[in-house]
C-alpha cells in the first residue's frame, strides 16, 4: 500500500513538473513569438510591461483571467464549455510519453523510477497521434457550439484541414517506425544514440529527411499556424473557431494551440533529430568525468532541438502569407501525400536490402 | 481568339528544381532572418520619446494677445468666413466706450470638426490666430473639444510667450498691410 502511495506521489510529482515546464514554455512562447515577429518586421514587439516587455505574458494572463466570461445567446452551453477543455487536455496529455532525457532508472525508496519520462508505453507515438486527433474535436465543437457563422466556418475548415494533414503526419512517421522497429518514443530515441549520423533524419540505410520536411509542414498545418492558419484567419473569419470565446475559455484555446506546438516540436526532435542525444557520440560531461550529470547535457540538447523547431514556426509565420483553401488541399493531397508514400516504399526496400546484406 | 499565354512552355529544369526545393520560400525566409540579425527597429516609443515636428507644423489653434495683455482679435469674422468646416463662430461687438473699435465678445471653436488647414490663420488681418505645436488633444468627452474664448486665449498664452507690440506702436507698413518690409527700418520706440 505504501509502495502504491509512493508510486502515485512520484508520478504526480513528475506530471506536475512537466505540466509546469510546458506552461512556462507556453508563457515564454507567447512573448517570444511577438518579439521575434516584431524583430523580423523591424518592430520592437511588446515593450511596456517590465523591462523590454518581459512581463507581458503575465499581464496577458491576468487580463484574460479577469475578463468577462460571455456565453453567446443561442450557444449550446454544455459543448461551449466542453470544447476548450477538449482542445486543452489532448494537447497536454501527449507529453506523458515524451522522453525528456536519457533512459535512466533511479532507485528511490525501494522503487525504480524513470525520471525523464512519465510513462514509457510501447505504443507511445500512436498514443500521441490518437490524442492529437481528439484535439480536433475541441476545435470543431467550439466552432459549432458558438452559434456563429464565423466560428462554424472556422471549425469546418479546421476539420477538413486537420483530417487531411494528420494523414501526412502519420505517413511521415511510418518511415521512422520501419527504421527503428518500435512505436515507443523511448526506444526510438535510444536507437538514435551515438552521433548525428545515427539520427533518423540522416540514418543509414534510408535517411528520413523528406519525411522530416513532410512532418514539419504537416504539423504546421495541424497546429493551425501561418501559413496554414485558415481556421482562424483574421482577415476572413475574425478569429475562426474561437471568435465567440472570451476570458478563461479563450485562454484555454490559446494555451492548447501553443501546447500543441510544443508537443509536435518535441515529437519531431524525438523522432527525427535524435531526441536528447547529442550530435556527437556520448556526452561532454561524462568525458570530463561527470557521468552522473550527463543528463543535464542531454536534456539541454532536447530543449535546444525543440526550441529550434518552435523558432522555425515563428520564422515561417513572419515570412509566408496564408494559402488559399484549394491550394492548401492540393498541397496536402497531391504533394505531401505522394512524398510520404514514396518515402515509406523507399525506406522499406532500403531496410530490407540492408537486412539481407547483413 | 488567341490567348497570349497559351503557348505550351517546355519543362524548364531550373524552374522545376526551384519549385521542388521551395527556393522562393527560402529567399523570403532569408530576408526575414536578415532583418532579425540586423535589427534596426523603426518604432518610436511614442509617449516616452517623440519625433521632432516640422517647422511649419499645424497644430492646435490659439488666440493671441499683444504684449500689454490685450486681445489681438478685432471681431472681423473673416476667420469664420474662411473656415471650410465651419469650426469657428464669432460674436462681434463694439468695445465699450470706444465706438470705433470692435472686439469679439464671444469666440467659439468646435475642434471636433477642425481639419487644421490653417486658412483662418491666413485670413486673419491682425494675426490674432496662431497654430501651436500641440497635438495631444485626446479627450474622454467630445464636448471638451468645444472651446470658448478663454480656453483659446489660454492655449495662446502657454504656446506663444513672446508677444508682439500693439499695432499702433509697430511700423506703419506692418500695421497696414500686416507684413514687414525688411528694407524699411523699423520705427524707433
Amino acid at each position: 500500500m505504501t509502495e502504491l502511495g509512493l508510486r502515485v506521489a512520484i508520478t504526480l510529482t513528475q506530471i506536475s513538473v512537466i505540466v509546469g515546464i510546458v506552461i512556462i514554455t507556453v508563457l515564454l512562447l507567447t512573448l517570444a513569438e511577438r518579439k521575434v515577429l516584431g524583430w523580423m518586421q523591424d518592430r520592437m514587439g511588446p515593450m511596456e510591461v517590465g523591462p523590454y516587455g518581459s512581463l507581458q505574458p503575465f499581464a496577458d494572463a491576468i487580463k484574460l483571467f479577469f475578463k468577462e466570461d460571455i456565453v453567446p445567446a443561442g450557444a449550446n452551453k454544455f459543448l461551449f464549455t466542453a470544447a476548450p477543455l477538449l482542445a486543452l487536455i489532448p494537447a497536454f496529455i501527449g507529453f506523458a510519453v515524451i522522453p525528456w532525457g536519457p533512459d535512466l532508472t533511479w532507485e528511490f525508496g525501494g522503487l525504480s523510477i524513470k525520471p525523464f519520462v512519465i510513462s514509457d508505453i510501447n505504443i507511445g507515438i500512436l498514443y500521441i497521434l490518437a490524442f492529437a486527433s481528439l484535439g480536433a474535436y475541441g476545435i470543431i465543437l467550439g466552432g459549432w457550439a458558438s452559434n456563429s457563422k464565423y466560428s462554424l466556418l472556422g471549425g469546418l475548415r479546421s476539420a477538413a484541414q486537420i483530417i487531411s494533414y494528420e494523414l501526412n503526419v502519420g505517413l511521415a512517421i511510418v518511415g521512422v517506425l520501419i527504421l527503428s522497429g518500435s512505436l515507443s518514443l523511448v526506444h526510438i530515441t535510444n536507437a538514435q544514440a551515438g552521433g548525428f549520423w545515427n539520427w533518423n533524419a540522416f540514418a543509414f540505410p534510408a535517411p528520413q529527411i523528406f519525411a522530416l520536411v513532410v512532418y514539419v509542414i504537416s504539423t504546421v498545418a495541424e497546429t493551425n499556424r501561418v501559413p496554414f492558419d485558415l481556421p482562424e484567419a483574421e482577415s476572413e473569419l475574425v478569429a475562426g473557431f474561437f471568435t465567440e470565446y472570451s476570458g478563461l475559455r479563450f485562454a484555454f484555446f490559446y494555451l492548447a494551440e501553443y501546447a500543441n506546438m510544443v508537443l509536435v516540436s518535441c515529437v519531431a526532435s524525438a523522432m527525427f533529430l535524435g531526441g536528447w542525444n547529442a550530435p556527437y557520440p556520448g556526452t561532454l560531461l561524462s568525458l570530463i568525468g561527470l557521468p552522473s550529470l550527463a543528463w543535464i547535457e542531454n536534456t539541454m540538447w532536447f530543449a535546444f532541438k525543440t526550441y529550434s523547431f518552435l523558432f522555425l514556426f515563428f520564422w515561417l509565420r513572419a515570412t509566408l502569407p496564408r494559402l488559399r483553401y484549394d491550394q492548401l488541399m492540393r498541397f496536402g493531397w497531391k504533394v505531401l501525400l505522394p512524398i510520404a508514400l514514396a518515402n515509406i516504399v523507399v525506406t522499406s526496400i532500403a531496410v530490407f536490402i540492408a537486412q539481407q546484406l547483413k | 481568339m488567341t490567348t497570349p499565354s497559351a503557348t505550351p512552355t517546355r519543362l524548364n529544369l531550373r524552374e522545376w528544381l526551384k519549385t521542388i526545393t521551395f527556393y522562393e520560400i527560402f529567399v523570403g525566409m532569408k530576408a526575414t532572418l536578415m532583418h532579425l540579425l540586423q535589427y534596426k527597429p523603426v518604432t518610436l516609443q511614442y509617449p516616452h520619446e517623440k519625433r521632432t515636428l516640422p517647422d511649419n507644423y499645424r497644430g492646435m489653434l490659439a488666440l493671441l494677445r499683444y504684449d500689454d495683455g490685450t486681445e489681438k482679435c478685432v471681431g472681423c469674422d473673416l476667420c469664420e468666413a474662411a473656415c471650410p468646416s465651419r469650426v469657428i463662430r464669432v460674436v462681434s461687438a463694439e468695445v465699450p466706450g470706444e465706438p470705433t473699435k470692435r472686439y469679439s465678445k464671444e469666440y467659439y471653436m468646435d475642434m471636433t470638426r477642425c481639419l487644421f488647414c490653417g486658412m483662418c490663420v491666413d485670413a486673419c488681418p491682425v494675426d490674432a490666430l496662431g497654430m501651436t505645436r500641440e497635438f495631444e488633444w485626446a479627450v474622454y468627452d467630445k464636448r471638451q473639444l468645444h472651446l470658448n474664448k478663454q480656453q483659446l486665449l489660454a492655449i495662446g498664452d502657454r504656446s506663444f510667450p513672446v508677444r508682439e507690440k500693439r499695432l499702433e506702436f509697430q511700423h506703419p507698413n506692418t500695421a497696414f498691410f500686416n507684413v514687414a518690409f525688411k528694407h524699411v527700418p523699423p520705427k524707433p520706440d
